[in-house]
């Protein structure tokens, strides 16, 4: 394999990565509000498919992108008043909702199965596009990519480095102290859920509208991003930065997966398909594994150097949910 | 005294109801909806309500419906009751209608009662392999199971789709082109009996019995008891010497060894084969997923489940022919069926809130430690 070839793939991980970094994205601001929003699979899915008939029918292809946007906002919307105002599971309300979006999606999408319609062309930015290596990976994107590294910095901006952004960790973490600082918890995480809900739905048209252009109903091969996203949020400590590389991580899996198929001609086609699931499944085990009790207990009968090296690493590799993650607030 | 009594009992049979109300209220949006289309309401549930009870055809295939979302409802009620969100009940059901299947087309020298057996048993065990493995991740890795399970769904399909086109396909398709993801078709003897000259089957009957076992397990027994306790409080539960993790383990393999029993029924009693179109649904009909609202229906009681599969059952098969019958869209279809899933899960919590309040104001109402009915009451309500 030539340089060229594998400056080519690595490209196109990054591009590829885009709508898994606004999925993540959005659902670490709401988690990290306190709401799970569960229904991720089908928003993307209605957002991809909604996305692409705006821009279909209006040829314009920023409509597009907003129609996806909305339709994310308002799934997030019916999340956040299930569990905000009604107090409901968030879990069960989730579900519901992403398997009726999915549903719905494939549908409603039915009169657009296959039609060729428009796509995002690449924008190569004049100079820095012409720098080696870093131009050709990062520079000749598309402008959803561009815009997907510069959310990637806003959110971590935001959650750690601005005072609405301390106050939305402590909505999250312990929302009675925050209330007391003065936050309108309810509100607050009525407004974070709808804007992380609008950048999941930013995910859909970023498939259908640039990556894999096109809606192709059932065989799209779209289904079951959302659960691989959620995965991701986790994995990546509701810390947008550390979120990113899991989203990249996992792109770069699966092209590994593609340019190995014919490497592995007797492996069948299948197994290079699902390898993401039980590497994520893996990856969560090994985010996780810290907070088991019995790896405490192991620890602690370990000769001092190993403990320390060990407990080092789990440490570095561990995430812990915001407390408040998925508890209504009531204020008495 | 006696009047407080009175207004116990009506607010508890108001919260019985609750989910029926639900499913009225969700049914009375959906007659808006069909209102706006210009369809009349009335002929549109009358058509619903032929499709599903008109005819002993009809009431027979709607109780095939329910019969796989009432095994999968049942170890949600399990597995939900531990305080365990099993949403693998799809991939549960594939791996056990694999194991089921290859049981019962490779020991064809055996007689049908013992292979039958033995593939049900295999179905148990292959949902209780897929759904164990959660378990243990999230008992042991604190893995979410949320995730874990969802993903295990994945790996199933493509497992299912990976068998069915390659090792277990059906020797006849292997030759053609077209390459039907499908094995062969099981001997006669190895079915599971008919009940009527209708398409039900045995099955239905196991999958009631097995609703009265599970009602058992759950309030007649230790180890349902620990489930339930493990579910309520974790950590009250390990200070009175409850392994918390063992019981987190068994919630969710009893939970998929119900489902994979779910699979294994939908082969030996409807298809006679494994058959899928490369999806999950193409195999389960999503009985997976809606298993669990029917769970959640029946109050996840593993008795009140019964009814509540057969109304689901009802609404899937109903469905069908509203649709050909007043011409709707099926989009609308699949919306009222969203509608009355929001609205039954809602009233669901809503019923919780209303017992926890009831409890509360129980407690201010009479300073003497809750006495025996009253503990009673908390365990029924758990």
């Amino acid at each position: 394999m030539t340089q060229e070839t594998i400056l080519i793939g690595l490209a196109g991980v990054l591009a590829s990565a885009a709508p898994v970094i606004f999925a993540v994205l959005g659902e670490t601001l709401s988690e990290r509000a306190g709401v799970i929003n569960l229904s991720m699979n089908g928003t993307i899915l209605l957002s991809a498919m909604g996305g692409f008939a705006a821009a279909y029918n209006t040829d314009n292809i920023v409509l597009g992108f907003l129609a996806g946007m909305l339709i994310g906002a308002l799934v997030a919307l019916v999340v956040a008043f299930a569990s905000i105002t009604l107090k409901q599971s968030q879990v069960a309300v989730g579900f519901v909702l992403a398997l009726t979006c999915r549903d719905l999606s494939y549908f409603l999408g039915n009169p657009y199965m296959g039609e060729p319609g428009p796509r995002l062309q690449a924008a190569p930015i004049p100079v820095l596009g012409e720098i080696p290596i870093l131009g050709q990976l990062f520079f000749r994107q598309d402008a959803i990519t561009y815009l997907s590294f510069i959310s990637i910095f806003l959110a971590w901006l935001w959650i750690f480095r601005t005072r609405p952004g301390l106050m939305l960790q402590g909505i999250g973490e312990k929302p009675a102290a925050a209330f007391i600082r003065g936050a309108n918890v309810n509100l607050m995480r009525y407004v974070y859920t709808v804007i992380g809900g609008a950048l999941i739905g930013l995910a859909g048209p970023a498939y259908s509208l640039a990556i894999r252009a096109g809606w192709m109903g059932t065989i799209s091969g779209l289904d079951g991003i959302g659960w691989i996203a959620l995965s991701i949020t986790i994995f990546g400590g509701w810390n947008p930065s550390r979120a990113a590389f899991g989203a990249y991580l996992f792109a770069f899996l699966q092209w590994l997966g593609l340019v190995l198929q014919p490497v592995f001609t007797q492996v069948p086609s299948q197994v290079l398909q699902v390898a993401p699931f039980p590497l994520m499944i893996l990856t969560l085990l090994l985010v996780n594994i810290g907070n088991a009790e019995w790896v405490e207990r192991t620890l602690a009968a370990m000769p001092e150097t190993t403990r320390k090296i060990l407990s080092k690493a789990l440490r570095a590799m561990r995430a812990s949910p915001p407390s408040a993650l998925g508890v209504p607030f009531e204020s008495e | 005294m006696k009047k407080f009594f009175q207004s116990e009992w009506i607010s508890r049979l108001i919260d019985a109801l609750l989910p029926v109300f639900a499913a009225i209220a969700a049914l009375l949006l959906g007659a808006i909806m069909l209102f706006l289309l210009k369809v009349n309401p009335i002929e549109a549930y009358k058509a619903l309500w032929d499709g599903a009870f008109g005819s002993t055809n009809a009431f027979a295939e709607t109780l095939v419906k329910a019969t796989p979302l009432l095994l999968v409802g049942l170890g949600i009620c399990i597995s939900f009751r531990g305080d365990v969100i099993n949403i693998g009940g799809e991939g549960q059901m594939i791996i056990g209608a694999i194991l089921a299947t290859w049981v019962g087309l490779n020991f064809t020298g055996l007689p049908g009662w013992l292979v039958i057996t033995l593939s049900m048993l295999a179905g148990f065990l292959g949902g209780a392999i897929w759904g164990g493995i959660p378990g243990i991740l999230k008992a042991y890795f604190s893995v979410n199971e949320i995730l874990s399970t969802v993903m295990m769904n994945a790996i199933a399909v493509q497992l299912m789709n990976f068998l069915l086109r390659g090792p277990m396909i059906d020797p006849s398709q292997a030759e053609l082109a077209s390459k039907i993801p499908q094995t062969a078709r099981l001997l006669e003897i190895f079915r599971l009996p008919r009940l009527a000259p209708t398409r039900l089957h045995l099955g239905a009957l196991i999958a009631v019995i097995l609703a009265v076992l599970v009602y058992i397990l759950l309030w007649r027994t230790t180890l349902g008891y620990r489930i339930r306790a493990v579910g309520q409080n974790p950590h009250a539960s390990r200070y009175a010497g409850i392994k918390v993790q063992r019981y987190i383990v068994l919630a969710l393999l009893l939970s998929g060894a119900f489902s994979g029993l779910a699979g294994a029924t939908q082969v030996f009693g409807v298809n006679y084969r494994m058959i899928t179109d490369g999806s999950s649904s193409g195999f389960t009909g999503s009985a997976g997923f809606n298993g669990i609202v029917a769970a959640l229906f029946g109050q996840l009681h593993p008795i009140l489940t019964i009814p509540a599969s057969i109304l689901f059952g009802a609404l899937l098969v109903g469905a069908n022919k509203m649709q050909r019958v007043v011409q709707v869209p099926s989009a609308l279809v699949i919306a009222l069926n969203g509608l009355v899933v929001v609205f039954v899960v809602s009233s669901e919590f809503l019923r919780r809130r209303r017992q926890r309040r009831r409890l509360a104001s129980a407690r201010q109402n009479d300073e003497s430690p809750p006495g025996p009915e009253q503990l009673k009451q908390v365990e029924s309500s758990a």
